[in-house]
């Protein structure tokens, strides 16, 4: 026992040589030294913004409290590369599910938040009420359409709606076409609102947990779904990443720095921070969403040029990423704002910035893509992380059924291998 | 600089109550005019003083959904203005046997001192207070300036929800001398002109009938313009830029500029009724007018069939 533990200390700087699992600090140079400053700057500059905008009459504290949000959202994303559809194509192409347990992690310590913030807003679970804002919505044939249509279109452009965003913080050009795609899917999504609305959303359940089992109840339930879920992927996943070692026994600064900076963040960890932070935006703001600017923007330019209709029925009593009719920035532009540059000062400061490669090819796949993810998570109103992340935490069916709906699509595109186009 | 040294009768009347409270005597509201002004606003140094005192009942009317979870006055109990004070189906204020239920569930007593609070210039705590007068709480108030006064104050918040104690309100028959209806009162104001005075605290634009509704409001009638006779007082006026109410000398004027003293009993109307509460409150519980709210408002009035309407701008529902 004794001496295999010392072996493993000595095998330390044998790593595989694969940045994110390395175990053995790597040298820093003077290039890193001068990226970490400009990453700090960029830190600061954040820091400042918020400051700033916390004083400001119209925006207030919301905005700045957003911006802080998004920011440490934009770091975790980076550093644990937190990308639904990478987590989705590692466990089906690769069978590598290490990276799935992230997303179970990040719900688990979101419910856990939520239930706690929930027992406080809303005491009485017997009324047809539901708590403020939470993102619990119909489970409609509308929604499992807008699932499968999210994976395909992640598969498509690459990723996600909030992994585009990130991902324009470590260079991707696809991001772009694949944003720009979701704008104009947005809009169609609000073409097609009306008669969706009347013909299934408008009739559909909205089945919340807490109304039949309590908030302890529904907890239970929630955690040994998730306990399931991640004995099947943990049994099923073959070659699964070796979970990072600590780069040493006792923490010095070098290391330290080696695992906040260089070494991808462990998928547990990176989960429960997205729970974490899941749980202050509930309970200071809005559920966590990346939606609802873009599509606010998309249905704003939309309704000035007259191609979108101007009442979306029922859409102002749902809850999730809406859209409003507003040419000011709202606190969720405020959070992706955070999200991008926050990103970029991580990607920054362990040397992960990179332009990625642009092709016409894939620019096309990328608008594509962007137009189902925009299409969809208007007419779920949210994506992966507005409805599957702040559904799933809200105890709300309809995140799951979008969670095994997006997961189901991605696995038809990578079947037809659409990532690959 | 003399400006801020202005007493206004208003802070003198809180004062001498604040006064007569801490020395525990009752003060009687005085019959003059301005009638229950003392009692109708208070401050929010008040409330702070009084937020633990058993016999004021704090009650949060917000239109934003997560506001009062998010932060409230402390033993403040929240009310729905969309489903705690109307009935749903039926269009119309709340019931009596379901309001006395839920005022009693907020420790509500037959002489507790209501203190209302919510978002946006008071305008649903307003239609809350002229909900809790019309089933005859005597002692109703609001805070001057609403929540975003009590924050720009630096004063707390808290999200630890009250348990209040069951109160004994009994909630009366409601009254009918605050509430307008088109058959009783506002169809016979305007065929009969002069017998009272209309007061319209929509925009400007939609009481000329330029437009049918707000943007981003879908409660419409099918006809724009207003109610013959009435006039115009958008309901902002009523208070300053911090949201708090103008001095009483201000309001007066505000309102005898327009021709409205007072002297005739009064109907207020908006689009659905609520904001129109406000101009009710500062009216009737500010100035001491006679004033009856119209809840019916013009989604009844400009939807009905063969009510004479005043459409200065004639623009016509379906035209282009």
């Amino acid at each position: 026992m004794g001496s295999s533990v010392i072996s493993a200390v000595t095998n330390f700087g044998r790593g595989s040589g694969d940045s994110g699992t390395s175990t053995e600090v790597s040298t820093w140079s003077k290039g890193d030294s001068v990226r970490t400053g400009l990453a700090a700057l960029l830190v600061v500059g954040l820091l400042f913004s918020a400051y700033q905008l916390s004083d400001n009459e119209g925006t207030g504290a919301n905005a700045a409290l957003s911006l802080l949000i998004g920011s440490a959202l934009g770091i975790a994303f980076e550093r644990g590369r937190f990308c639904f559809f990478c987590i989705f194509r590692d466990a089906i192409e690769d069978r590598d599910t290490t990276p799935f347990l992230s997303i179970l992690s990040a719900i688990a310590v979101g419910a856990i938040g939520y239930a706690v913030i929930f027992g406080q807003f809303l005491p009485d679970t017997s009324s047809d009420r539901l708590p403020p804002n939470a993102h619990i919505g119909p489970v409609s044939t509308a929604l499992v359409a807008a699932g499968l249509a999210f994976g395909i279109g992640m598969a498509l452009s690459g990723a996600c709606i909030s992994g585009h965003l990130y991902r324009i913080g470590q260079g991707s050009l696809r991001a772009y076409p694949a944003l720009f795609g979701s704008l104009i899917g947005f809009g169609l999504g609000f073409k097609s609102w009306n008669t969706l609305y009347s013909k299934s959303i408008s009739i559909a359940p909205t089945a919340w947990l807490p109304h039949y089992l309590g908030y302890g109840g529904s907890l239970v339930l929630t955690l040994l779904l998730l306990a399931v879920i991640a004995v099947v992927a943990i049994r099923i996943g073959k070659n699964s990443t070796p979970l990072a070692n600590p780069v040493a026994t006792k923490i010095d600064l070098a290391s330290l720095r080696q695992s906040l900076l260089i070494n991808r963040w462990r998928p547990l960890t990176t989960g429960a921070i997205f729970g974490v932070i899941g749980t202050f935006a509930y309970l200071r703001i809005e559920p966590l969403g990346v939606t609802r600017q873009l599509s606010t923007t998309s249905r704003t330019y939309f309704e000035g040029q007259g191609w979108i209709p101007q009442n979306l029925d029922g859409l102002d009593l749902m809850a999730g990423c809406i859209a409003v009719v507003s040419t000011a920035i709202v606190n969720n532009g405020w959070l992706i704002l955070g999200i991008v540059i926050a990103s970029f000062a991580a990607a920054l400061a362990g040397n992960r910035f990179k332009f990625q490669q642009i092709t016409w090819r894939n620019a096309l796949t990328a608008l594509v893509g962007g137009l189902l993810l925009g299409w969809s998570s208007m007419i779920a109103l949210g994506c992966t992380v507005g409805v599957l992340l702040s559904g799933t935490q809200s105890f709300a069916l309809s995140g799951w059924v979008f969670f095994a709906t997006a997961f189901t699509g991605a696995w038809i595109g990578i079947k037809l291998k659409l990532h690959k186009l | 600089m003399f400006k801020n040294l202005v007493v206004r009768p208003k802070n003198i009347v809180v004062a001498l109550l604040s006064l007569g409270l801490a020395a525990g005597v009752t003060v009687a509201p005085a019959n003059a005019a301005p009638k229950n002004l003392a009692r109708s606003v208070v401050q929010t140094d008040w409330l702070e003083k009084n937020l633990d005192n058993p016999d004021v009942k704090i009650i949060e009317v917000s239109t934003e959904a997560g506001l009062y979870e998010r932060g409230h006055i402390k033993n403040a109990v929240k009310f729905n203005w969309y489903t705690d004070l109307v009935e749903v189906v039926n269009r119309d204020i709340v019931a009596g046997a379901r309001f006395q239920k839920l005022a009693r569930a907020a420790g509500i007593n037959k002489n507790s001192t209501v203190v209302l609070y919510g978002d946006k210039n008071n305008w649903f705590a307003a239609w809350g207070a002229w909900i809790f007068n019309t089933y005859g709480i005597e002692d109703v108030r609001l805070v001057d300036g609403g929540r975003v006064k009590w924050e720009k104050d630096g004063r707390p918040f808290t999200t630890v929800v009250p348990t209040p104690k069951e109160g004994n309100f009994v909630a009366t028959k409601a009254d009918k001398s605050i509430r307008a209806t088109l058959i009783r009162d506002v169809l016979p104001a305007v065929r009969k002109k002069g017998s009272a005075d209309l007061v319209d605290i929509r925009s400007a634009d939609e009481y000329n009938g330029k437009i049918f509704a707000p943007a981003g409001f879908q409660e419409l009638a099918v006809r724009a313009g207003h109610i013959p006779g009435a006039v115009n007082v958008p309901w902002g006026a009523n208070v300053n830029a911090d949201g708090t109410f103008k001095s009483v000398a201000d309001l007066k004027k505000l309102y005898a500029d327009k021709g409205i003293d007072g002297k005739k009993p009064i109907i207020t109307y908006c689009r659905i009724g609520e904001r129109s509460s406000l101009t009710w409150f500062v009216l009737s519980e500010i100035l001491g007018y006679e004033v009856k709210n119209y809840d019916g408002s013009w989604t009844e009035y400009g939807n009905g069939v063969g009510n004479p309407i005043n459409n200065p701008a004639g623009t016509i529902w379906g035209a282009a």
